[in-house]
């Protein structure tokens, strides 16, 4: 059986993550890899690009080979202590007191902890086999921020708790996380300039600082290129300020926009972006994926990149490129 | 539009909104508009990737208030340092100086303060209390960090104090008030609890965690009372809410469920503000508007158009909807066109959109 991978979807909020998440879901299935989709925003938008209205707590099939589950904090709390306590009555008591909600709550790292956890137990099973097995877990993660707190959270907590059950679950999520043949994170970026400031840094972090295999940055939402440079220049220098004229004045700007902010990206990253088009129709469906899946798909999936040898917890950090 | 004028007479602005939809750059134009109104204005970011300095062209950005020059009108710009907050914080409410060192030198004290949820919030809820009545200004405009969801923004202060206040104090003093478990099948559960739960984590964290807490317990008090004067202030008449989105139904819908947020907690909400808005007005003879044009041009005008309109229609219908969700005015819809300025210049024609002076 082919080693699972785990891919963490993010960027900044509406660039596009969620259709990114569901396309890679789709060539996932296509590649006939059984595949788990793991929503963890409650707005219900990855349910409804496979015409669901809602997704529940246990994955629940999409289409052949794919799955879908919603996550939320509340219920991995819950049932993290209630696995961990192995009593019905003890857990109760727990999960029922006001300082236990509020410690949880409030405390850094705790619902990211138990999230990537709950992946760990959808990727390497064990013994136990409570849960079915996946080939590729794909999540739609928080803004990118979060997922810098989300994927270094292992690392923190290994060096904060060297021993015990706690500790041995967050060595495994690190080697996990560090694996780059098992894990990659996807950015997903706009041509604007603030969003792809905000992609290289968080390139620059999670590669650099964390360890993490990042693949090459998608580009959403980039102009087609309607115009030649000649009617470019005929259009630019035409008096006409009606509509057609200025909608034409507009793609162009939002065209250079794309190739200018896709060279940035290029250069900085030394890697081509992923380009997905901007699409005109009046809402997004699963019509969509397809071609989406289709460029998404090699990329991120048919692609290995070279081994490295995971790194103990609490190691020092590695700087440049991993 | 009038309406925002309306807005640049209150006293406090908070802009609310997902990541991504140019909260940031709007903060700084409504900043700029009320500083072109005569209004001694401040805007303070807590955005950790400090974008706001991109926005105002400035290398330095820090907690002091840094004046923002443009054209003949002037306002502060300030970004707020988490930790930097939370350590004046400590040293303020304190009861005694060694108190304060205690909790400043604990190891998970060093680890939380910046990650502990909603400490960036409370935070920027803390600054603008000094902005309002230290500095004196007349229109304080709060970019707030890109929250999922309004309670992580404005139930931090509550939630800080709920753990601090709550029995976890003597709960680790005497783990069995964690269940109020006074009968005997209490202690035996909380016995095995707690065997459990060290296993689980180790001696050390437990301990670190008892000493930070019970380093916290003086200073609830002065949390609790500081927690009431800021929910004061974000109640105010003077204060109003402004949702910032993108027209992208997923934006609209994270606005929508904002909204929901806000009402709920009878925050004021004054409306939305929507960027990056395509609205291109239908011609009434395509034809006849292309006719100066000659082939293949012209067809690719028409083309263009065409895709151009369905994107105009689909934004137009997105606001649409988010108005009548929430029943919230659009303030402003600012055209697509502008690209995010990076420059004075920039922003002030973006505040030119936004708020025509």
């Amino acid at each position: 059986m082919r080693q699972p991978r785990f891919i963490v979807v993010t960027g900044k909020g509406g660039v596009g993550k969620t259709v990114v998440t569901a396309a890679l879901g789709l060539a996932a299935a296509q590649r006939r890899r059984r595949a788990l989709i793991i929503e963890t925003a409650s707005d219900g938008s990855l349910a409804r690009l496979f015409g669901r209205s809602t997704l529940g707590p246990a994955p629940s099939r999409l289409q052949a080979e794919l799955d879908a589950v919603h996550v939320d904090a509340r219920d991995l709390v819950e049932q993290y202590f209630a696995r961990l306590l192995r009593f019905r009555w003890l857990s109760d008591r727990l999960l029922s007191s006001n300082t236990f909600n509020a410690l949880t709550a409030a405390a850094p790292g705790v619902t990211e902890f138990l999230l990537l956890e709950r992946v760990l137990q959808w990727i390497e099973p064990g013994l136990t086999g409570r849960h079915q097995r996946y080939e590729v877990v794909i999540v739609d993660a928080p803004a990118t921020g979060h997922v810098i707190k989300l994927l270094g959270t292992p690392r923190r907590l290994a060096a904060m708790v060297p021993a015990g059950p706690l500790g041995t679950t967050a060595g495994r999520l690190l080697q996990l996380l560090t694996d780059h043949q098992r894990t990659h994170v996807v950015l997903v970026s706009l041509p604007e300039d603030m969003v792809v400031r905000e992609t290289i840094e968080a390139y620059t972090t999670l590669r650099g600082d964390l360890g993490l295999h990042v693949c090459r940055p998608v580009l959403n939402r980039v102009f087609p290129s309607r115009f030649t440079a000649e009617d470019g220049q005929r259009i630019a220098a035409s008096p006409d300020t009606g509509p057609v004229v200025e909608a034409a004045r507009f793609t162009l700007a939002a065209r250079r926009e794309a190739e200018r902010t896709s060279a940035q990206l290029r250069r900085a990253l030394d890697e081509a972006p992923i380009e997905l088009p901007q699409l005109f129709g009046d809402e997004l469906g699963a019509a969509d994926l397809g071609p989406f899946a289709d460029v998404l798909g090699p990329v991120v999936l048919d692609h290995l990149p070279p081994r490295t040898t995971p790194r103990r917890a609490g190691g020092p950090r590695r700087g440049g490129s991993g | 539009m009038q309406s925002i004028d309306a807005l640049l007479r209150k006293r406090l602005v908070v802009c609310v909104g997902c990541g991504g939809v140019g909260k940031t750059t709007t903060a700084a134009a409504l900043a700029l508009a009320g500083a072109q109104r005569g209004k001694r204005t401040a805007v303070i970011t807590v955005d950790p990737a400090r974008r706001l300095k991109d926005a105002l062209g400035l290398a330095t950005l820090s907690v002091e208030p840094h004046r923002v020059v443009v054209g003949d009108v002037h306002f502060d710009a300030l970004a707020l340092d988490t930790k930097h907050a939370f350590d004046a914080l400590i040293q303020r409410v304190a009861p005694t100086r060694a108190a304060a060192q205690r909790i400043l030198a604990n190891r998970l004290y060093q680890e939380l303060s910046t990650e502990l949820a909603g400490s960036a919030e409370y935070m920027a809820m803390e600054k603008l209390h000094e902005l309002l009545h230290l500095h004196r200004y007349q229109l304080v405009i709060v970019d707030t960090p890109p929250s999922a969801h309004v309670r992580d923004l404005l139930a931090a202060p509550n939630r800080l104090i709920n753990l601090l206040a709550s029995r976890a104090v003597s709960l680790l003093q005497a783990p069995a008030s964690l269940l109020g478990a006074g009968s005997i099948t209490g202690r035996v559960t909380v016995g095995a609890l707690l065997k459990v739960l060290q296993r689980w984590t180790g001696l050390d964290l437990l301990r670190d965690l008892a000493d930070f807490v019970t380093a916290f317990e003086h200073l609830t008090e002065g949390f609790t009372v500081r927690a009431e004067e800021i929910g004061r202030l974000l109640h105010a008449p003077s204060t109003a809410f402004v949702l910032v989105t993108s027209p992208d139904p997923h934006t609209a819908d994270l606005a929508a469920a904002f909204h929901r947020e806000l009402a709920a907690s009878k925050f004021p909400i004054a409306g939305i503000i929507a960027n990056r808005v395509v609205a291109f007005p239908r011609v009434r003879d395509q034809q006849a508007a292309v006719a100066g044009w000659d082939e293949p041009l012209r067809g690719r005008l028409l083309e263009n158009y065409a895709a151009l309109l369905r994107l105009s229609r689909r934004d137009r219908q997105t606001l649409r909807h988010l108005q009548d969700a929430t029943g919230a005015p659009l303030l402003a819809a600012v055209p697509a066109i502008t690209a995010a300025p990076t420059s004075l210049a920039g922003l002030a024609d973006f505040a030119q959109l936004l708020a025509p002076a």
